[in-house]
């Protein structure tokens, strides 16, 4: 009999067994849901050569880019939104500190399809935006042809498989069966498409709570290599139905990022001078955590599903 | 409806936009001083508007105005959250009647650059200054029915010609956005914080449509980089109603969108002012439950 060995893994074996240097990688979500342990914990282990393929990324763009862990993106969008500009993106790209980076650029919905083409196992979509714009100009890898149907221009975006994906979700089983909540961005997809896939979660619950509203499980089982309970994972980012949005943490961040120096130390205080996620939530502290949550709950609970019999 | 008699520009902008919702548009909006726009909109006098943000929130029911285009409010009592392909394929296909977004850098002809500013010597690959790229934005503006840009009027942001077009108004000039295959119709209007501006029906070319109190011709003249030509009945701007700004200020509890901050700059790293000032801000307001 064969056995099966657990999907079940801890955050720092996950990034240790899919994240290598030099691979692709796509984190979920945007800004909710955007995992910032996941980051924190790659640049722990010091993973580099890495190319960042993303839709829009906030705060662990910054990092991992401020840490020196990614040499190429694809993406649309890199800022600290909300709160300020991506300082140290700028730092890279202007003055190669701490070192320059390949850029390739499409709009977030140039960005979701490659995840979709990808996902379809289709070589490329087309798409009806970026056309006259310098996005095309500057990035080969957008084709814009005549509609070979009779018609006006398309553009072509290829399709993206990075070699991992970590997306977060409010819950899943051991299998990697995940749900999510509020926001989806290109999840559904960027799961199908990659081809390593670790979900991190609020919550591991049994299959049977996944059967009872199965309309909600946004990444079946079968796109998952991994799973990873990471309680508060996305701080100072938010989780529907689990906590709010901590702008006071990510305008310290921003601030620090307006020197080298200043990220350096950051980095250094909240990454490298902590053994893991669990010495990070005590440094933030269990009060804040636990009032970030209350701020959430007190606007949108996650409805609770009741079986009769 | 009374007018307020005090308002700040910002206020003004934002009432501006929310008026030119409709009740039966479909918003694509984007992140900052839209965002207020649509949900004093949506608060007012177009209740049956949806707004959709990119994140995939459609129709949301929220007590503040959300920090970002996917912040949890884009979801919470919302009509539906779908995934982010689904809202632009929506939008694609021709269900939003109504964008609106903002920039860094527009030219004459209404194209926005929110990738790079190269600076003298600078390019593409090593430019003075980097901004943040499309995100959303030239989607929007590729394929929403209207479309409307929220901006600074700062020194040097209005050009004759962006360095570089991410998100398309106009292109060229007339004709140049059906050669190019978009679907949208481009923007109709510039909302600044001195003054509006429109689109000249044949030529495409922005002009002054309307002037902020107190503000002249000579001064938006000298910000912008074209011989920029002026509306012959300039219009007078409609103030914001104490209502609007009721709503405004209770929507953005901590002020920090409207930019009216209402944490001082030294504590505006301060967990515990944070979370006192907009937990007193929710407990006092009720607008969630009238709208």
């Amino acid at each position: 009999m064969q056995v099966q060995e657990s999907k079940v893994l801890t955050l720092e074996e996950a990034v240790c067994r899919y994240v290598y240097d030099g691979c692709s990688i796509a984190l979920g979500a945007i800004v909710s849901r955007e995992p910032m342990a996941v980051a924190s914990e790659i640049v722990r282990q010091k993973k580099k050569d890495l190319t960042f393929v993303n839709d829009s990324s906030v705060d662990p763009a910054e990092l991992l880019i401020a840490a020196g862990c990614i040499r190429r993106v694809e993406d649309a969008y890199i800022w600290m939104g909300g709160v300020g500009p991506a300082h140290n993106y700028r730092r890279a790209v202007q003055e190669g500190i701490p070192h320059y980076l390949e850029i390739e650029e499409y709009s977030n919905y140039g960005i979701s399809l490659r995840f979709m083409a990808g996902a379809m196992g289709v070589p490329f979509l087309p798409t009806k935006s970026m056309l006259g714009s310098d996005m095309v100009a500057h990035n080969p890898r957008i084709k814009v042809i005549p509609d070979p149907y009779g018609g006006k221009p398309v553009a072509l975006v290829p399709a993206s498989r990075p070699d991992v994906a970590f997306i977060h979700a409010q819950r899943a089983d051991a299998e990697g069966n995940a749900q999510i909540w509020g926001m989806v961005g290109n999840d559904d997809n960027i799961a199908r498409a990659a081809k390593a896939v670790v979900i991190t979660c609020e919550e591991i619950v049994p299959t049977s709570e996944i059967r009872k509203i199965p309309n909600m499980t946004a990444i079946p089982s079968y796109c998952v290599s991994a799973v990873v309970k990471v309680p508060f994972c996305c701080h100072p980012l938010s989780v529907s139905g689990y906590y709010w949005l901590d702008q006071p943490f990510r305008r310290s961040f921003s601030k620090a990022s307006k020197t080298r120096e200043g990220v350096v130390a950051w980095i250094d205080e909240w990454v490298y001078d902590l053994k893991n996620h669990e010495e990070y939530m005590n440094k933030v502290g269990m009060d804040r955590l636990s009032k970030l949550r209350q701020m959430e709950l007190d606007n949108y609970h996650i409805p609770t599903i009741e079986t009769t019999g | 409806m009374s007018y307020a008699e005090k308002y700040s520009t910002s206020e003004l902008m934002a009432a501006f936009v929310s008026r030119q919702i409709r009740n039966d548009d479909v918003v694509f909006i984007g992140i900052g001083l839209p965002l207020v726009a649509g949900v004093v909109a949506v608060a007012t006098h177009a209740p049956k508007a949806i707004l959709i943000y990119e994140g995939g929130g459609i129709g949301a029911r929220t007590r503040r105005v959300p920090w970002s285009i996917s912040d949890n409010p884009t979801t919470d009592n919302a009509i539906a959250a779908v995934p982010m392909w689904r809202v632009f394929s929506d939008m694609q296909a021709g269900y939003v009647t109504l964008g609106v977004v903002g920039g860094a850098e527009i030219d004459r002809f209404g194209n926005l650059n929110t990738t790079a500013i190269y600076g003298r010597g600078g390019s593409y690959r090593h430019p003075k200054v980097r901004l943040a790229g499309s995100g959303g934005a030239n989607d929007i503006a590729s394929s929403a029915g209207r479309l409307i840009i929220m901006m600074h009027l700062g020194k040097g942001k209005f050009v004759d010609r962006v360095q570089f077009l991410t998100t398309p108004g106009y292109i060229s000039g007339p004709g140049a956005r059906e050669e190019a295959g978009l679907k949208g119709k481009g923007p109709e209007y510039v909302v600044t914080e001195k003054c509006i501006f429109a689109f000249d029906e044949k030529t495409k070319e922005m002009y002054l449509k309307l002037l902020y109190p107190g503000v002249t011709v000579e001064e938006v003249k000298q910000l912008v980089g074209w011989d920029l030509k002026v509306a012959a009945n300039m219009e007078k701007p409609e103030p914001p109603t104490e209502q609007q700004i009721r709503l405004m200020k209770a929507f953005d509890p901590d002020g920090s969108i409207m930019k009216t901050p209402k944490i001082a700059p030294d504590k505006w790293e301060d967990f515990d002012a944070f979370y006192e000032l907009i937990k007193a801000a929710y407990e006092s307001n009720h607008i969630y439950n009238s709208y």
